[in-house]
This record gives C-alpha cells, structure tokens and sequence, in this order.
C-alpha cells in the first residue's frame, strides 16, 4: 500500500515540475525497498535486499575526518584507517596479553626517543642513537606477536573482493563485498575492528606505508602538492578544512600510539557510525547479527566541529613556482551540504565546469584553445562545513596559469552578469537525473551512495530527493548565488609557474 | 602411596594437559562461524547476435532503471599506426567523437548529447578501441544515431584536430611532472625496446607529422562492422534491440583488406635503468620480463603464484616489504599474463630514495623464494580460497559478464576458459606451481627500471647490472612556421626582397647564365661515422643536368636530358623513374642559384621578421607545388642565412624538414655565393659542404648527355 501511495506522490510532483515523465520502471520502489535500523549504541544500518546473485556488499561511514583533527596530530584519522586493517586483541595476534606489555614497552622506549628528539640543537647524537636502538628493539620485540595483516588474510580466503578503505575531511569509509553465505562473518570481522581496535604495528605503519603514501601524493606531486595542501592551506585558516587528510610530515613523525588510542575512544563511537549493506541478505539477518557484533561499539556524544571559518576579508593569492607544467585552482566560499542553496552551488558548477558544452571548457578549451582541461566543481576539500567552489585549470602547452585565470574570471562574471539561460538548466536537471540513475547501480554503488548519504547529510532519504531538489532550482537562483559568492573578497586562487630547476 | 592429594595434583595436571590441547585444537571465533552453502547462481541471460555485416551483438536486458548503456570493442589500435606519427590512433579515437559526423559538427553533437544527460565516448587504445554510449531509454533512437554517426561518418574537422593536439602536446609537456607517469612511460621501453609498438609514444614531431587525410585513412581501413563487438545491456526488449541496431549501422562497409599481423614481443636480456629527476622524495622501482599468453599451460599456476607472492594484503610482498619492513605504501606484482599478448612479469615499489637497492633486493629475494621452495600447503590453500571463493564475483554483474564473453571471442578462447581455470586451481600443488614459476618467472632476466633522485640512493645499482641512464629530456618541438595567406603587399615586399638579393650576389650577370658547373666536397653524418663524398654538378638550361657522386666505395653518375632519366653505378645502368627525374630538375630551378637566375618569373611572398642563428631576418617563402621553400635574408645585409625546404632523408627514406645554413660567401666566378653550407635535417647534424669551384657557361662536351 504504502508502495503505491508513494508512487502517485511522487507522480504529483513529477507533475508539478513537469520534467519527469513516468516510468514503469522498478527503481521507483527502491526507496521503499530501503529498510533500516539503529541499534542502542548509535550504529545506524541502511540494508536493501537484491537476491539477483548471492553476493553483498557493504559501506561503513565513520563521519570522522581530518576535519576532526587538531594541530600537532594532523594525518590521525587516515593512520587510524590504516590500523583498522591490523587485526584485534583476537585477530592478528598469538598472545595479547604479552603483545599488549611488548606495546607497552615500545611506547615507553618511542616516548623516550621522541623526547631527544624534541631538544632539537641540544639533542646528544649517542644519546639518541641509543634510544633508536632501544626502541628498534622494542618495535621488534612487539612485532613477536602479531600474526601480519590476518585480518585482510581472513576476508581475501573467504572470497572477499574489492577490500579497501579511504579517509577525507569529513569521513573514512570501509568497504569490500563477500558471498551472502558469509554475513554473520563479515559482521563479526567488521563489529570487531569498529569495537576492539588494537593499534599493533603503529610505528611501522605511520612512518613507513604512511609516510610513503605521503610522498606520492604529495610532496613528490606537484599536482598533489598544490592541490591537496596549499590550496586548502591558504583558503582556510580556523576550520579543519585547512590542512590535508594525508597530514603534515612533521605531525606524522612524532605521533604517538596515545595519540591515536585517544583519538579513536573519542570518536569510533556509535553514533558516529554508518553501515550500509546491499545484495542477497535478509533485512532481518542483518539486524540480528549487527546486535551481536555490532553492540559492543561504545556510544558517545559525537564531536561537531566548534570552529566555523570566519567571512573572508580579501582575495587570497599564491603562486608557486616549481619544476613543472603550471596549474591553476581558484576557490570561492560556499557553505555546506544542508544550506538551502547547495543545490544552486551544483547547478553553477554544472553550467561553469562540467562537459563539453560547460562554460569554461567550451571558452577556454574549445574556443580559445588556452586549456586542456577546465572544470568546476562544489564541495572541495569538505562536504558538511563551509567549504570552496573549486575551478580546477590545466593549462595548454606555453599557456600561463595567469592567461587562464584571466578567461576563467571573464567567464564566471559573466555568470554573474547575465546569469543561466533556461536551456543550460534544463541541461542540468536532465544531467542530475541520468547521473542519479546510473548511480543505484550495483551493489557497491549503492550502499555506498546510501551511507555517505546517511552520514553527510544526515539522511540518506536526501539521496532520492536530490534531483527534485535540483528541479527546484531557479534561473534567479543561480544569479542570486553567483552574485553573492563570485566576488574579488570571497576567492583564492593558487596557481603554479613553471621554473626549469 | 599415592596421596589423596597427589591424585588431585594428578587429575588438576591431566586436566591442564587437556585443556592445553583443547585450547590448542580450539577453533578461533571467526572459524566458528557457520558459513551456510551458497545459493547457486546461473548466468545472467543473454542473447549473441551476428548481424549480416559481421558485427556481433550480446543482449541482456535490465530493467530496473531507464537507461540503456552500449560499450562496443573495436580491432584497431595504435600498434597499427606509423612509426612517424605515433599518437595518430589516439586523436583518431578522440576526434571521432569531437569532430563532428554526419549531418552535426562536433559541437552539435555535444549540445545535445549534454542536454539530455548521455554518455558518449570514442578511444583508441595501444590494441583496442571502443565506444561508449549511456542514455535514457527515451533517447535511444538518438544515441544509437549519434554513435553510428561518430563510428561510420567522421567529419575530422580541422578545428577539432587541432584541438586534440594541443591536448596530446600539453600531455608531452607534462609527462615528466608525476614520477609514476615517467616510470609507466619508460617500462615498455626497458621491456620491448623503445620502437616496439607497444612501447613509442606521442612526441611533438610525431604530433606535427598528423594530418586531417592520415585520420581519414585510419578510420576508413581499420572502423568496420566485422571488427566490432557491441555489449548492450538495460530497459530494452532484446529482439527487438538487434533490429534497431542493424538499421543505425546499414551501409557499413566490410574492411578492404585483413588487419596486419600482430607486432612480436621480443625478449629482452636485462638491462638495468634509471630515469633521473631532481627533487624526488621516493623513488618509483620497477623489476620486469616478457610474461605469457593466458592460453599457456601454466597460467593458472602463475595466476596462483602471483597472488601468494604479491596479489593482496595477504601476499608476501606486501607482508615483507610493507607491513613488516615498512619500506613502501604501494608495493606488488603482476603475474605477467596477458589476452592477446604475452603480459610482463611485474614487480614494482614506491620507496624512499635510501631504500632503492634494498627495496629492489628485498623483491628479488622474495621472488627468488617463489622459485627456489615450494610453498606451505596453508599459503597454497589461502591463494586458492580467494580465487574459488570469490568466483560468484565473476558473474555479478552483466556487464563482467558480457565483456569477457567479447574478450574471449576476439581472443579466441573458449566460452568456458573460467571453468576450466578454477578446474586447474583446485588441482594445484606445491610443486606443480614451483616448476611453473620456475619455468615463466627468470629473476636473473628481470630488467630494473628506477625513477628517482640517484645522489639519495643507497647504492648505485650497478649490483644488478651496467646502469644505463635514461634521458627523459623532452625533444624541443620544431618551430613551425605558419604561412599567413599572401597579400598584394606581402607578395611586394616579397619580391622586392629578392631582388636585393639578386643584386647583392650577381646582378645582371644571372641573365647570361646558361648553364654552369659545380664543384664540392660533402662531409654526412652517418650511423657508422663520417662520410666524406664529391659532387660534381653539371647544368646546360633548361633541362639537362649530371651529377657525378664520389664515394669512398664508388662512384655514381645520375644524367638528367629533358624527360629522360638514368643512372650507372657499380657497372651497371638503370632508367629513372618520372618521380625520380623530376626530383632531381629541383636542382636546376629550385635551388638557391636556381631560384635568383629566376627572381623575375617566380612569386616571393614576404613574412614577419625572425631571428635566425642569433640573426633578425627577413624571411621570404616561394612555393613550388604547394611546398614551401623559405629563404631567411639578413636584415642588416640583405644576403641569405638560412634556406628551409622539405626533403627526403636519404637515410631513412621518411621525409624531413631540411634547413641549409650559409657559413660563409665566396666571390665564384663573378657571383657572391655561399662557399660553406651547414645542412641540418630535422635540425639535426646532417652534412658540411665546401664549394671548391663554381662556373658559370662552361664548355661542356654533349656526349655527357648521352646514354
């Protein structure tokens, strides 16, 4: 019943609109297909059931990012994503109990180290050389006891595929997809490492793996450099949007295992967590399963972030000048996901940066020939705070980044100028509407569209209202908007000149 | 006696023991989780339809949203392009789309293809290409237009040419910014040699050298029904589909000739490289050989044995190097099998510049292990759980599905190669694997190939092998010179140019000029050295010339007399061809004396200032048939500097942007000539001259022209 109810409701406002035509196609039951539950710590589970193939998949959303981090331990919510794959006081290890005393040993020996460390000028070369050594020793000593990456051995032999992870500003998120006969194991293994975390390895992990990872991406980028860290560096000065989720290599180099335990108690709470999980489950094994594995998360009191960044007084304006091709970023302040005209900020960088027939690619790329790529985009480097409308420039060969940026702002004021015409919004919605289509399928898409969802805005309904939402949206609108964030005060801009070296 | 108390302490004793080998047999938790037989699946359903053009249709039907998505799989690819002009598959495969087909430019096919939220793309790959539409099922008479279009009627616009070449130079003038990217670019190189097909890439030359008719021509030999295979998947009605089909591609013409055979992938000994770049914090390390085809005997064991040594989290590549070393983020191999070809045998780590040999050694010792002991039963039995135990995954979506039916097709593997490989899993051993690796896998064969900054590195790596460094300078484009269309006023300036010229080198005198006879001495640059070689040249007007060629091993005579061509060397002599004969009367009208004897009668058109060889010039261009020779005059004293002309490489054969730079003037016989030439091709060294003699009107016995 409620099926149908739901249909002719959304018939209505496809009427009211006038865009949608109607479809006799199955997705439209699919929100109602969507069950759902919370348990008492706070864990909230999102479960569809499709029993095509017997598979499932699932997504884990900790709405923990670097976001959440302070100064001095930048990087922790990303090496915390890196230990949730080091096993448990069951997993990963022959004996916890020495293994948490050979821990122990190690951090006392690290904390000694990083103590010498710390007199800088005054630090005694023996003196340290020794304490290395002590603490090498220690590591080793640790290292005894842990049976190496079980965890990820347990999941690949039971024919786990896609297992990986990734951290941003404003979440990390677990995933990978088992035969459906291995649920109550995956909610075992996944209730586990969400509940009992040990941080084994914490050292090797951060400055090795970690500390590489950092490199590659960044300080061996030149992309990565000004994009992953300058760019958010100069934009934001107060909220945690300011430094990069991979961290400052200087915080990765003196963080602690505390560090890391603190930062976990804190925030691996259950209210902070999100599980989604789609395939060939039923609703209510999932629930049963989650109750046992998933219960004995800790709940708390999530953190929000208390910093909001302050209004912007003057443009921003940085130019690096390295070895290589030169880049341009410019950056305008838009607030987040659950503001009112989020939609209007994702018309506008539909219409300014994305496709062919967007403004900037078809000016600057097809017409003037002075890029190779120019795309806009809302909602970097964060979703949930005040964060940046993004124009992403690369340069055609012997072109400037400054003759870019000279077209790119010709074009976004004349946005502002004359605003949208009715065929570019059109063009939109439609896009919005194909876009979210292609998106609910696969198991994988799916669960993961429903728990960033969840966990960012705070209800993964919004994935489905999302396009009506968009429908909203007002040639007025998008010159209201334009006008009120493309402005000289409220931009920065990071371009890069190329130097031979 | 034994003591109630002692029977106590004996039974607590037995009972410890028990319970020590309880604990020891005990299950761990996750190994008390009952793990439920897995439903069977079936293959989703499909339909393979060939249609009357030869072009193969797989149909799966899916209706749970409105959209419709075609992925089609071409038999083109770059393998197939020119030497000279590598890079002209991958604009082919772009400008197919962006350049307009049929009835609509490029741009109209983008507005509507935007406006109603489709998907559609066109590649060329190193040996396959594709196309790719997504759309609302309400648009799929549209699309299924648009991409007939885009495949059968190309347009190749001019402005959507230059376009994608901006992009391919833009991508040459970034290609050294990412390590990963220097590393990905040169392992082909180490692996094949750098000329392989599988291993060139675009340079700017290769770019220039592309023009509108070569697309034409790649497109009309290689896009054919026959060599595409189209998945279609989504809200449609199957039968009805392959009709839809066929009509959106009627008239596509079968292709005129077989496709060439494929490149061989050749094996070579190992080299050891390194690709140098300052300022690197990690170095990019890469160990690789010639791999197999995935019909070899021994895939599935390589299959295996790739996994335990570097498929995973669980492997041990990933366990030594990374979790237990520290060493790297990114660290793993590759088995080294491939479809169509033999794959490369990979193993690769992204490590700090201090731990380069180590890391490298580190990979190499694990290697050497998967050869030298068979593996623990455990770890064979780990690596064959992951891949039985995820064999559902190869059927849960169509379009996996699909897409390896059109694989196996055009590869020519059974339908049923996947069963038939778990088969061969489950079947594994130790030791068949060890003898596997030990038969596919040459650690000593392994080529290095190391991105980083050398000064940092722990070692010098010549404990692999003789280092060989690899330049990745980029090769400067040529400086392309744009010819603007000739104005009464350019045409002028041109020609009152000229005449300055004429008057500083001979004036009247070239009036009197019937023929003349010159004699030089050439030094080439050649592959084996220098080659010092005499030309003697002879020229009665209009039409008779003979050029004598002295070469260390012999001599060469060429005699040109009006239409009539030939040529004796080596005691013999052969008729020229017309193309050979009118090439060499060049000599007689369209070379520098040539050209001024012809000042009055020729057009010069005058072009922007330039400078040449540190000198500002006036250029002037004279075109004959349509290629421009372009003369570069001193500013300051109106005599030439420079001569810029097309040529063939008599080496190479392949044509050639000839420059002739004037070292020094020389009064020779009344006129003021260029006495010492420098002649570069392709800017590149190619010859010194040195004019010994120069006469004008000499006598000339006419038996030199005959026969």
């Amino acid at each position: 019943m409620r099926v149908f109810m739901r249909r002719a409701a959304l018939a209505a406002a496809v009427l009211l609109v006038g865009i949608l035509p109607a479809f006799a196609g199955t997705y439209l039951e699919l929100q109602d297909e969507i069950k759902e539950f919370t348990l008492e710590n706070g864990v909230r589970f999102i479960v569809r059931e499709d029993h095509a193939v017997p598979v499932f998949s699932f997504f884990t959303v900790v709405r923990i990012g670097s976001a959440n981090e302070v100064r001095g331990i930048t990087g922790i919510s990303h090496v915390l994503e890196h230990m949730a794959f080091k096993g448990t006081s069951v997993i990963g290890t022959t004996d916890i109990k020495k293994e948490r005393e050979a821990m122990a040993a190690e951090d006392r020996a690290y904390a000694a180290l990083k103590a010498e460390r710390a007199r800088g000028a005054d630090t005694d070369p023996d003196q340290l050389a020794a304490l290395e050594a002590e603490f090498a020793k220690a590591r080793d000593a640790a290292r005894q006891f842990v049976i190496s990456n079980q965890y990820g051995q347990i999941v690949e032999s039971h024919g786990g595929v896609g297992l990986n992870a990734s951290t941003w500003t404003d979440y990390t998120e677990y995933h990978y997809s088992l035969p459906s006969n291995r649920l109550e194991l995956w909610a075992y293994l996944e209730g586990s490492r969400m509940a009992d975390i040990v941080l084994r390895e914490f050292y090797t992990e951060k400055d090795g793996p970690v500390t590489e990872e950092r490199r590659m991406r960044v300080d061996d980028s030149p992309m990565g450099k000004l994009f992953m860290e300058q760019f958010q560096n100069l934009a934001f000065e107060a909220n945690g949007y300011h430094h990069s989720t991979i961290g400052y290599m200087s915080d990765l180099n003196t963080m602690t295992r505390q560090d890391a335990q603190e930062y976990y108690d804190r925030h691996y709470i259950g209210p902070n967590i999100t599980v989604a999980v789609v395939g060939d489950v039923a609703a209510a094994d999932v629930e049963k399963y989650a109750r046992k594995y998933f219960a004995k998360i800790p709940t708390g009191t999530p953190e929000f972030m208390e910093t909001i960044e302050p209004e912007q007084l003057g443009e921003k304006r940085l130019v690096v000048k390295q070895d290589a091709q030169p880049l341009l970023l410019i950056g305008y302040k838009i607030e987040g996901i659950n503001h009112p005209d989020w939609p209007v900020y994702q018309a506008i960088a539909d219409i300014l940066g994305q496709g062919r027939t967007s403004r900037l690619y078809a000016e600057a790329v097809k017409k003037q020939q002075k890029a190779v790529q120019c795309a806009a985009f809302a909602g970097y480097p964060g979703l949930r705070y005040r964060t940046l409308l993004t124009v992403l420039g690369v340069p055609a060969k012997d072109v400037t980044a400054a003759e870019l940026e000279t077209i790119a702002l010709a074009e976004i004021q004349r946005l502002v100028d004359e605003g949208a015409t009715a065929d570019e919004l059109a063009g939109v919605k439609r896009r919005a509407r194909a876009d979210f289509l292609r998106g609910l399928e696969g198991n994988n898409g799916l669960a993961s569209q429903l728990a960033m969802t969840q966990a960012m805005s705070g209800d993964w309904r919004d994935l489905f209202t999302e396009v009506a939402r968009l429908e909203a949206v007002t040639l007025e609108d998008i010159q209201r908007v334009a006008a009120q964030i493309f402005t000289e005060q409220n931009r920065t801009v990071a371009l890069s000149e190329n130097v031979e070296s | 006696m034994m003591t109630t108390r002692m029977i106590l302490k004996l039974l607590v004793a037995i009972g410890a023991i028990a319970l020590a080998a309880g604990v020891a047999s005990a299950k761990a938790p996750w190994e008390k989780i009952k793990i439920p037989e897995l439903d069977t699946f079936e293959m989703p359903a499909y339909e393979r339809v060939e249609l009357p053009s030869g072009m193969v249709l797989y149909l799966a039907e899916d209706h749970f949203v409105p959209m419709i998505e075609l992925s089609a799989q071409i038999m083109v690819g770059s393998i197939y392009e020119d030497a000279d002009k590598v890079g002209l598959a991958a604009m082919a495969g772009s400008v197919l789309r962006t350049g307009g087909a049929g009835e609509r430019s490029g741009d109209e096919i983008d507005s509507l293809v935007e406006a109603r939220g489709m998907d559609l793309e066109t590649w060329v790959g190193q040996t396959t290409g594709g196309a790719y539409l997504s759309c609302l099922t309400e648009d799929i008479d549209l699309g299924l237009a648009l991409l007939a279009d885009v495949l059968m009627r190309p347009r190749f616009a001019d402005d959507k040419i230059e376009l994608a070449k901006q992009m391919q130079k833009a991508a040459i003038a970034r290609r050294n910014d990412e390590p990963l990217s220097i590393a990905m670019r040169e392992l082909p190189k180490v692996l094949f040699g750098a000329d392989h097909p599988l291993a060139r890439h675009p340079e700017y030359a290769s770019i220039a050298a592309v023009t509108r008719a070569n697309l034409q021509e790649f497109h009309d030999a290689y896009f054919h029904p026959e060599r595409m295979y189209l998945v279609v998947i989504g809200d449609f009605a199957a039968d009805e589909m392959a009709g839809r089909i066929e009509a959106a591609f009627a008239g596509w013409p079968a292709a005129p000739a077989p496709l060439p055979a494929d490149p061989e992938i050749p094996r070579l000994p190992r080299t050891v490289n390194v690709a140098a770049k300052d300022g690197l914090s990690q170095a990019t390390v890469l160990l690789g050989h010639k791999g197999i085809r995935n019909d070899d005997p021994d895939y599935a064991a390589i299959q295996v044995a790739a996994e335990i040594l570097g498929g995973g989290f669980n492997s041990r590549l990933f366990k030594e190097i990374r979790s237990n070393r520290g060493l790297a983020y990114s660290v793993g191999s590759s088995p080294g099998t491939g479809w169509r070809y033999p794959g490369a045998f990979l193993a690769y780590t992204m490590t700090r510049n201090d731990a380069v040999e180590a890391a490298a050694k580190g990979i190499l010792g694990e290697i050497d292990k998967m050869l030298n002991e068979p593996v623990t039963e455990d770890e064979l039995q780990a690596a064959k759980d992951l891949i039985l135990n995820s064999e559902v995954f190869n059927y849960d979506t169509k379009r996996e599905v699909l897409d390896r039916l059109v694989l196996f097709e055009m590869y020519g593997y059974a339908p049923d190669f996947l069963q038939t490989y778990q088969e061969a899993v489950k079947a594994l051993t130790p030791a068949a694997m060890q003898a596997a690796c030990q038969r596919v896998w040459k650690p000593a064969e392994l080529s290095v190939l190391v991105v980083g900054t050398p000064s940092e590195f722990d070692g010098d790596l010549s404990t692999f092998g003789p280092v060989n460094q690899i330049d990745i300078t980029i090769p400067a484009p040529k400086a392309t010179l744009v010819i603007p269309e000739a104005t009464a006023e350019s045409l002028a300036q041109g020609k009152a140019r000229m005449l300055k010229l004429r008057d500083r080198t001979g004036g009247k005198a070239f009036a009197n000029v019937k023929g003349w006879h010159e004699s030089s001495e050439m030094t080439v640059q050649t592959q084996m050295g220098a080659l010092a070689i005499t030309i003697d040249q002879t020229v009665q007007l209009p039409d008779h010339l003979r050029i004598v060629t002295k070469l260390p091993f012999g001599e060469q005579v060429q005699v040109v007399a009006g239409d009539q061509g030939w040529a004796v060397g080596m005691g013999q002599q052969k008729d020229l061809t017309a193309g050979e004969v009118a090439e060499l009367r060049k000599a007689i009208d369209q070379e520098t004396f040539g050209i001024l004897r012809r000042v009055d009668e020729l057009e010069f058109q005058a072009l922007a200032p330039l400078e040449v060889g540190g000198k500002l010039c006036n250029p002037v261009v004279v075109e004959f048939d349509d290629e421009a020779t372009i003369m570069y005059l001193d500013a300051e004293t109106d005599l030439l500097v420079m001569v810029q002309s097309p040529a063939t490489s008599p080496m190479t054969g392949s044509p050639v942007t000839q420059k002739v730079y004037v070292q020094g003037y020389q009064d020779l016989s009344g006129f003021t000539l260029p006495g010492t030439l420098k002649i570069t091709h392709d800017d590149e060294d190619f010859a010194d001259v040195t004019v010994k003699s120069f006469e004008v009107n000499p006598a000339v016995d006419p038996a030199l022209f005959e026969k």
